[in-house]
């Protein structure tokens, strides 16, 4: 094999690659609107009033905390709103080095709870239980800083309710959000996890820590995110749903039958991606041990988070998650082209693992190679600029076909110059943002190659939009 | 200089291949693009009309609490599902005779007619609304259809299907549709108790009885939903026909079941019996059963309860004990400072702390 006949397999190696990560996420979008126009006309009468019969199954919902000390208190009382007939709230402060216990204390009239704690799941030592005076249904748990997955198993310890629900402190959610993302356990008692759609919250306006009216921001980092959002949660989940094989329910908010996950042994304590690693963890457990269940998706928008507006804090973020997601995968291998593996072991996992886990690598390579062969003479311009068009018109059309699911649904962008701003963000998206992620997500690969250690993930929040309120 | 001798397309053909899928994409995405303005365009357009809508009948919908207003305007076909809707939404809402007069609005329309033409849509969406709105108006003429719908594999679709028919004639639908709940694994269960509330307990609690009893017999995997569904039916006419099937079935999810229908005190000593049963599950049914038609002599099978190997036994025992109306909370405190065992004595503290602070 001459050099040039080695430099011409490589270049078109590359091609196929992108044709291929791009063909995968057609067919998801695909899929993804058939699932999306379903579950819209099933749901059509859903906003009818109706009232509660009493047999949904009660919801215990886990809030970690960590130096929270200036949110913790209004997104508390947003989830004592939230509109569903029985729930109990757990606030677990994971050793915060500031004021986050003194201010629900403050706020809740919190008294020492003499709880019979029983510890089903190992973890780190509880300092002490408290219990609201002004809300019955709240408890506040002190304990040893352990990180996010030894809070939530210590809420899952305390929880008294079948399924619970974690929510991350500072996520905005809708008075529906906690009926919305239960309903596929009413609707289909395997359901074992679900998870809603996240969206961008930089921009809307929040009170008491709901959200009153939607935005845009100005910040053109966090809009680009609004589009990749989308795309993520539109097709990049709602896809993966009709075939059972969702890999990913976000740690912002998302439902779960506490005894698989007990019996699973709960979240991992050593991952940085600890939502996800349950996540694959419960398919690789139910497939291989041959038990009927679900893990769906709800499309509705549930759950609005903050996104970071620095370069350097979304960095940060990123190369966090794409440590999870190497984690992940890596930790639950058996569940890859299982014979029992069905739709997750079969085409998720390894659709992760190509294009998402090992992508980066592929794609970074990718981007050199051509750019240096290009620029030293060995490829042709015509094999140069065929890539860049391929290139940039799949990512263009996969970015743009997710506004087209979201004008389809939810619409949630109500004033035509909005979608103006986005349509333009669909194109900007693919001249060197999607590219800079690739280059993050190597560096997060890399670390996790070297084995670096992870942390809470703490992120420099604004929450501009609360001084709007 | 690379790029000086550019040719586009390039004179591969493998690679023009590509070149001009990526055109292609790029012009298709362009064309998605002006979809997505397209779609926008139209959703301001129908949204501008159902305000309009909604100016002109929310008031005629609100004035039909009184009585029906005498001049209708006329419903274009465009406005029929808003019509729809806004009908349902008041039916959901108002109860007795306004409910009546919205029947009367709707006939005077002509969108009785409207909906049980859009019962035979292939649109789901159409035909969810048709489902609710002839159930609605009690109407009897898509009897037929409505009955093929409760077979249909949408969940929703087929429950919307059940609940129009027992709207429009419980009595000739109930006897059939209670084994129709019974089989059907895929309604929620939260949902058909709302429904069979809304027809009214007393109602359907004898069909529930005798589907129980019927699924007793011949399909047990029915029963625990059934027996269930029995807390819907607040009567008296439920516990005989409990009483016998707990008696002779060792069937936990059907004990579990049972027990939570359990509030005769003549039943005290079949519930004392499940106390000491061997599934976890089932004592934590005793315990709570106990809670509600334990006697004074309970106390001590409740205080041995706090020593179960069980978590939750222990937790619903403490909880029992703390609801009995004769224990005061100064006794419970005796029997916990006797307590030999520290993991029931944290318990009965934990149930005393929670029943203090409600």
């Amino acid at each position: 094999m001459t050099f040039s006949d080695w430099l011409t397999a490589t270049q078109w190696l590359f091609l196929l690659y992108f044709i291929g990560i791009n063909s995968g996420y057609v067919m998801l979008n695909l899929l993804s609107l058939g699932s999306l126009r379903k579950y819209l006309e099933e749901h059509s009468l859903d906003d009818l009033p109706r009232s509660y019969s009493g047999f949904e199954p009660p919801v215990s919902v886990l809030v970690p905390a960590y130096n929270e000390e200036a949110t913790i208190a209004s997104s508390v009382r947003s989830m004592l709103q939230l509109n569903y007939p029985e729930f109990e709230i757990i606030v677990i402060n994971d050793g915060s080095k500031d004021g986050t216990l003194a201010a629900l204390q403050r706020e809740f009239a919190l008294v020492p709870f003499p709880e019979a704690y029983w510890q089903r799941i190992a973890v780190r030592t509880v300092r002490g239980i408290y219990r609201s005076t002004l809300h019955p249904s709240l408890r506040v748990i002190d304990k040893e800083n352990g990180g996010k997955a030894d809070a939530l198993n210590t809420g899952i310890n305390a929880s008294r309710y079948p399924l619970f629900c974690g929510v991350d402190a500072d996520s905005i959610l809708e008075r529906e959000s906690l009926k919305r993302v239960v309903e596929p356990f009413l609707e289909n008692p395997l359901t074992i996890a679900s998870g809603g759609t996240v969206r961008i919250a930089n921009g809307c306006q929040v009170s008491s820590g709901f959200l009153i009216s939607v935005g845009l921001p100005k910040n053109p980092l966090a809009l680009l995110q609004i589009i990749e959002y989308l795309r993520a949660f539109l097709f990049g989940r709602l896809g993966w749903s009709p075939l059972n094989a969702v890999l990913i329910i976000s740690g912002a908010f998302g439902v779960f039958r506490k005894e698989s996950v007990i019996k699973a042994g709960g979240y991992r304590h050593d991952t940085i991606g600890e939502d996800m690693e349950l996540v694959v963890r419960l398919h690789r457990i139910h497939r291989l041990q041959r038990i009927p269940y679900r893990i769906t998706f709800v499309p509705d928008p549930i759950c609005w988070t903050e996104a970071p507006e620095s370069l350097r804090v979304l960095k940060s973020q990123r190369v966090r998650w794409q440590r999870g997601l190497s984690e992940s995968l890596t930790l639950n291998l058996k569940l890859l082209f299982h014979p029992r593996g069905g739709a997750p072991g079969w085409l998720a996992f390894p659709f992760m693992a190509l294009f998402e886990w090992a992508g980066p690598l592929i794609e970074v390579t990718g981007y050199g190679f051509m750019m240096a062969g290009f620029a030293l003479g060995v490829i042709s311009a015509e094999a140069f600029i065929t890539f860049m068009v391929i290139v940039f018109g799949f990512g263009f059309m996969l970015s743009v076909s997710s506004l087209l699911l979201e004008e389809l649904s939810f619409h949630i962008y109500p004033k035509p110059r909005h979608l103006a701003i986005l349509s333009i963000m669909v194109i900007v998206e693919n001249l060197g943002y999607r590219q800079l992620n690739s280059l993050w997500r190597l560096w997060g690969l890399v670390l996790w190659a070297f084995g670096s250690k992870g942390n809470w993930g703490e992120m420099t929040r604004t929450a501009s939009w609360q001084s709007k309120s | 200089m690379p790029g000086d001798n550019l040719t586009l397309p390039p004179s591969d053909p493998l690679l023009a291949l590509v070149f001009w899928t990526g055109i292609g994409v790029i012009i298709l995405s362009l064309f998605m693009l002006a979809t997505v303005f397209a779609l926008r365009i139209g959703l301001v357009l129908k949204q501008r009309r159902e305000q309009r809508f909604m100016a002109r009948w929310q008031p005629l919908f609100a004035q039909c609490v009184d009585s029906v207003p005498e001049r209708l305007p006329p419903i274009a076909q465009a406005d029929h599902y808003t019509f729809l809707k806004l009908l349902s939404h008041y039916h959901e809402s108002l109860r007795g005779s306004a409910t009546h007069n919205l029947n009367l609005l709707a006939i005077a329309t002509g969108m009785d007619v409207v909906a049980r033409d859009m019962l035979m849509h292939s649109n789901m969406r159409a035909r969810m609304i048709a489902v609710a709105t002839l159930g609605h108006l009690g109407d009897k003429t898509r009897w037929n259809e409505l009955r093929l719908l409760v077979d249909d594999p949408s969940p929703l679709l087929s429950l919307a299907a059940m609940r129009a028919l027992l709207e429009i004639d419980a009595a000739a639908s109930l006897a059939w549709l209670v084994t129709v709940i019974g089989a059907r694994e895929d309604w929620p269960l939260a949902k058909v108790a709302a429904i069979l509330e809304d027809i009214g307990p007393d109602r359907v609690a004898l069909p529930l009885v005798a589907a129980a009893e019927a699924a007793f017999e011949n399909a047990p995997r029915q029963l625990p939903r059934l027996l269930r569904l029995l807390e819907v039916a607040h009567s008296d006419r439920v516990v005989p026909a409990v009483r016998r099937i707990l008696q002779n079935t060792n069937d936990e999810q059907v004990i579990v079941a049972g027990l939570r229908l359990m509030r005769d005190p003549r039943d005290i000593g079949m519930v004392r019996g499940f106390a000491a049963h061997s599934g976890w599950i089932v004592r934590v049914g005793a315990a709570r059963a106990l809670g509600s038609i334990g006697m004074p002599e309970d106390r001590k099978l409740l205080t041995n309860m706090l020593g179960d190997p069980s978590w939750w036994v222990r937790y619903h025992a403490a909880r029992a004990l703390v609801a009995l109306p004769f224990v005061k909370i100064d006794e419970l405190r005796k029997i916990r400072a006797v307590l030999p065992d520290r993991f029931a004595a944290d318990m009965l503290g934990q149930a005393i702390a929670e029943h203090q602070s409600k």
